[in-house]
């Protein structure tokens, strides 16, 4: 009955894509924010090759992040 | 002359609709960021405001939904558009004083239907539409952004959990500047286009557009944007502190994971067509990101209470705008009915804001 109502496609459709997104984008920015915190530690204790590998991970997951936050634009203005 | 008469009190009482919608769901916006002092309140409003502006004119699909699918376009007239606005505006002011987060989105799905069902009979609601497109994503919006706020925060606990909370704080609050306007961008999109949509069937229901091939006009887009961005502005701090607070003491990476999984579900929800309710979505992301930590952290009554407001939003807005209609009604036809009942409406505003203050000055931005 309820079958014929509702679209489930298309609701399974943004139930998962929502999941993905939300986990995947808290996922992507929590590792800059482990990465920049954990360079600024290598950077005290005067580490250069950790300190640059986690800035390099940090600068991933901002660039990450960003284009995930880009995307959810590009998905509204492009229905 | 009469017709002309209502559309202009009909287009007035939207606009008005539409600005509280923006006064009434700012906390959805900007709460988290204020609560875990991610942004300062005046500029997290601002922001906010700025955000739904453009975010209004970003798509109209969700607008198509509320004209078309829920309620047939050919039966409506101007007289039930305005019981209907009358019905969501009451409610959104009945909730805003109580402080409650409540659904605007189906407020107006609600007055359109109780408007409807006594002036067409139940023929003229698409039972699928209001089904399908309404109340199955009414309830399982929230129960996903629970699900995801909440699976993420444990993600981010784990991840994090040996480092120190100083910087990792001052990360996810810097973080909450790019989710928060995700957000606002997300409500804008999806909110602002219900008052299109209400607009466009007014229009519609007066001869303006074809019923059979119309698309919303470029001035109901920028009239509808300014209105909600205004609301926005102007923020509801009563429902900011029961959303930022109220219901858990969250942190950054909280307020992250809320605003994150919130946006997410309400972008791939507007994209879908979905008149979401932006503020269930919000709502369910903040318990969910609570409860994950520790099921004790979500101040459970209150939520209660809110999930109660959510369940009588549309049957209650469907009984203000059955009564609005059958009030206008009395008076025939013409502009003469919704004049009176728009003089009664605003002395009823006049009394809340009255009762209201006599209960303490309202909030303000400092004490939210």
């Amino acid at each position: 009955m309820l079958g014929t109502l509702v679209d489930v496609d298309a609701l399974w459709r943004t139930a998962w894509t929502a999941a993905l997104a939300g986990v995947g984008l808290t996922l992507v920015f929590t590792l800059a924010v482990v990465g920049a915190t954990r360079s600024a530690d290598s950077r005290r204790e005067a580490r250069v090759g950790p300190a640059a590998l986690y800035a390099a991970m940090a600068a991933l997951g901002a660039a990450g992040t960003l284009a995930g936050v880009a995307y959810g634009v590009v998905l509204i203005t492009t229905k | 002359m009469d017709s002309n008469i209502i559309l202009v009190i009909v287009v007035a009482t939207a606009l008005g609709f539409d600005f509280t919608n923006g006064f009434h769901d700012t906390a959805n916006v900007v709460a988290t960021g204020i609560s875990t002092r991610a942004l300062p309140p005046k500029l997290a409003v601002t922001l906010a405001a700025l955000l739904n502006f453009v975010g209004a004119f970003l798509s109209l699909k969700v607008a198509a939904t509320v004209a078309k699918d829920i309620v047939d376009p050919a039966s409506i007239t101007m007289t039930i558009v305005f019981a209907a606005l009358v019905g969501a505006i009451a409610w959104n002011l009945i909730t805003w004083y109580y402080g409650l987060p409540s659904s605007s989105s189906h407020a107006l799905v609600g007055g359109l239907v109780g408007a409807t069902l006594v002036s067409n009979g139940p023929g003229a609601i698409f039972g699928a539409g209001l089904v399908g497109r309404v109340i199955v994503p009414a309830v399982i919006a929230p129960v996903l952004a629970f699900i995801v706020a909440g699976a993420s925060i444990l993600i981010v606990y784990r991840i994090v959990g040996r480092l120190r909370p100083g910087p990792v704080n001052r990360g996810f609050r810097l973080g909450q500047w790019a989710s928060s306007g995700l957000l606002a961008l997300s409500h804008g999109t999806n909110d602002a286009q219900k008052t299109m949509g209400i607009i466009t069937l007014a229009l519609v229901a007066h001869g303006s557009l074809n019923p059979d091939n119309f698309a919303v006009p470029e001035w109901v887009i920028f009239a509808s944007a300014s209105a909600i961005a205004l609301g926005t502005y102007s923020g509801g701090w009563r429902i900011i502190r029961t959303m930022g607070s109220r219901i858990i003491k969250m942190d950054p990476a909280q307020g992250f994971a809320a605003q994150g999984a919130g946006a997410a579900a309400i972008l791939a929800a507007s994209h879908a067509g979905y008149p979401l309710s932006t503020t269930h979505t919000i709502s369910g992301a903040v318990m969910g990101s609570g409860a994950a930590k520790r099921l004790s952290a979500v101040r459970w009554g209150v939520a209660g209470s809110m999930v109660i407001a959510w369940v009588l939003t549309i049957p209650a807005t469907a009984v203000i705008a059955a009564a609005a209609y059958g009030i206008t009604s009395i008076f025939g036809n013409g502009a003469t009915g919704p004049l009176v009942v728009s003089v009664l409406g605003l002395g009823g505003l006049l009394f809340v804001f009255r009762a209201r203050l006599s209960r303490g000055s309202a909030l303000t931005a400092a004490e939210a």
